[in-house]
């Protein structure tokens, strides 16, 4: 028993010119297949247009970032954007798969940072809520400038036919800025909550095997 | 529900596409998409349909493989041609009735669409269905390793991608089993309002973490007892070659690029 300790302590130092050990490499990887594996399962909800799809594949990218840090969550982030373009496929040449993955950064980064600074219950909250925000603001941000204009474009449908699908289920969507007010930010906001709720109530159950 | 996905579709094969070196392919889809993109009028498209027809027809892909990649855009199709015929700004009515009118420049831009979207579907599928997985990540890992330079780990997010390749299926299946496992408990996941759901979910998260955080664990001990310690002098099986293949391909792209270019510049 001591003498593998010994050379797994000298494996540790040979490891450190590379930048993550095999054991991160393989929990970033596995994460990454189950976001993608949770990602298939997205539901429409029905509040908002039927493109806002909802799904959990947040959860086990927060869980990396939370255990492993901001890099590693960006890592499964890319990853899964990545499969899931491999899997469905493109329609907007990758604009679409890159800002999604640019507002997935957005919430587990400000997430994570915050609460790798202290691990508590209370920074752990601190931290979701921060993320939650930031996450809202930026997809907001994204969507108005690049993903429905992109979408707009890849689909040849002009704005206010995407609009009017909007104000179809919810009248108070008259314009651009109407609609992302009441259909993207209701719906990051949804997606980010849920995401850190079941995140919250699954972690520390977890902890135990996710640090072993 | 899980079980028609399909990834990894990869067909094995010996012809020219297959051959090819994944760096080759990767770029030239890349290039095609955004030919695809740039085309605007009816000579762009015909011109991007036959170059497509082509590398289908010298891939030997059954064609019915091709079209089954289609099958998710259905809908998003006849929504898209829809929405397109009854709205778009043209001149030539051809018929009206009430308040909806049917233009015939309407009709030429469904088409468009149509076809834009589904060509789109099908470079990539051409891509993927003539590439293992295995050889797109090595060539991905190739082109990207200039990012190294900026310290950006190519080499550990190739290793990666090819494990969380190899392992999707797996834990596909296992959602699968665990989902089926709780439903024989009684558990309910399709009623209630989405919180509810979301909420039934937890019971599936935590064994299927529980689970992927032990494959995770005995996998980092077998690539360890391998003595894997990342990308510092790595050897491959196999060597990623550039061949005459290659040149064959890239060359008449080139020229189908060029052609397309002049043809945008001139008509």
């Amino acid at each position: 028993m001591d003498n593998l300790s010994v050379k797994n302590d000298s494996e540790t130092k040979e490891n450190k010119k590379n930048l993550f050990s095999t054991n991160t490499i393989a929990k970033i990887a596995i994460l990454s297949a189950v976001a993608t594996v949770l990602m298939l399962l997205k539901t429409p909800i029905f509040l908002i247009p039927g493109f806002y799809k909802l799904d959990l594949s947040e959860v086990p990218v927060l869980l990396g970032a939370f255990s492993m840090g901001p890099v590693a969550g960006i890592l499964i982030e890319a990853m899964k954007t990545l499969l899931n373009l491999a899997i469905d496929g493109t329609v907007t040449a990758g604009i679409g798969e890159l800002s999604n993955f640019l507002v997935g950064c957005s919430f587990v980064v400000p997430a994570a940072i915050i609460y790798r600074r202290e691990k508590t219950r209370k920074n752990a909250v601190k931290g979701l809520i921060v993320g939650i925000i930031v996450n809202t603001v930026f997809a907001a941000v994204m969507n108005f400038y690049i993903l429905l204009p992109v979408y707009a474009m890849a689909f040849s449908w002009p704005l206010d036919k995407i609009i009017q699908m909007g104000t179809a289920i919810n009248p108070y969507i008259t314009n651009l800025t109407s609609f992302i007010l009441f259909a993207t930010i209701p719906f990051n906001l949804l997606k980010s909550l849920l995401s850190s709720v079941i995140t919250f109530l699954i972690y520390k159950k977890l902890s135990g095997v996710l640090h072993r | 529900m899980l079980k028609n996905i399909t990834l990894g579709q990869y067909i094995p094969g010996n012809s020219i596409i297959h051959r090819a070196d994944p760096r080759t392919k990767i770029i030239w889809t890349v290039f095609l998409m955004i030919t695809l993109f740039a085309a605007s009028n009816i000579y762009g498209y015909v011109m991007m349909i036959a170059v497509v027809g082509i590398i289908l027809l010298v891939s030997d892909v059954p064609i019915s493989y091709t079209l089954r990649g289609l099958k998710p855009l259905f809908v998003i199709l006849i929504i898209t041609a829809a929405i397109n015929i009854f709205t778009y700004p043209g001149d030539t009515e051809l018929i009206t009735f009430g308040i909806l009118r049917i233009t015939l420049e309407g009709v030429m831009q469904a088409i468009f669409i149509a076809i834009r979207l589904s060509l789109m579907v099908i470079i990539g599928s051409i891509l993927t269905l003539t590439t293992t997985p295995i050889s797109l990540t090595d060539g991905l890992e190739t082109l990207m390793a200039p990012l190294k330079k900026i310290k950006v780990p190519v080499h550990e997010m190739a290793m990666m991608m090819s494990i969380a390749l190899r392992f999707i299926p797996t834990l596909l299946e296992e959602t699968d089993r665990i989902i089926k496992a709780q439903s024989s408990r009684g558990a309910d996941f399709d009623t209630g309002n989405f919180l509810e759901k979301a909420k039934s979910f937890i019971p599936v998260l935590i064994p299927l973490f529980v689970s992927a955080f032990k494959r995770a664990e005995e996998l980092a001990t077998a690539m360890e007892s391998r003595c894997y310690r990342g990308d510092i002098n790595r050897t491959r099986l196999k060597e990623l070659t550039y061949t005459k293949d290659d040149r064959k391909i890239s060359i008449f792209l080139s020229i189908f690029l060029v052609v397309f270019i002049l043809s945008k510049v001139y008509m």
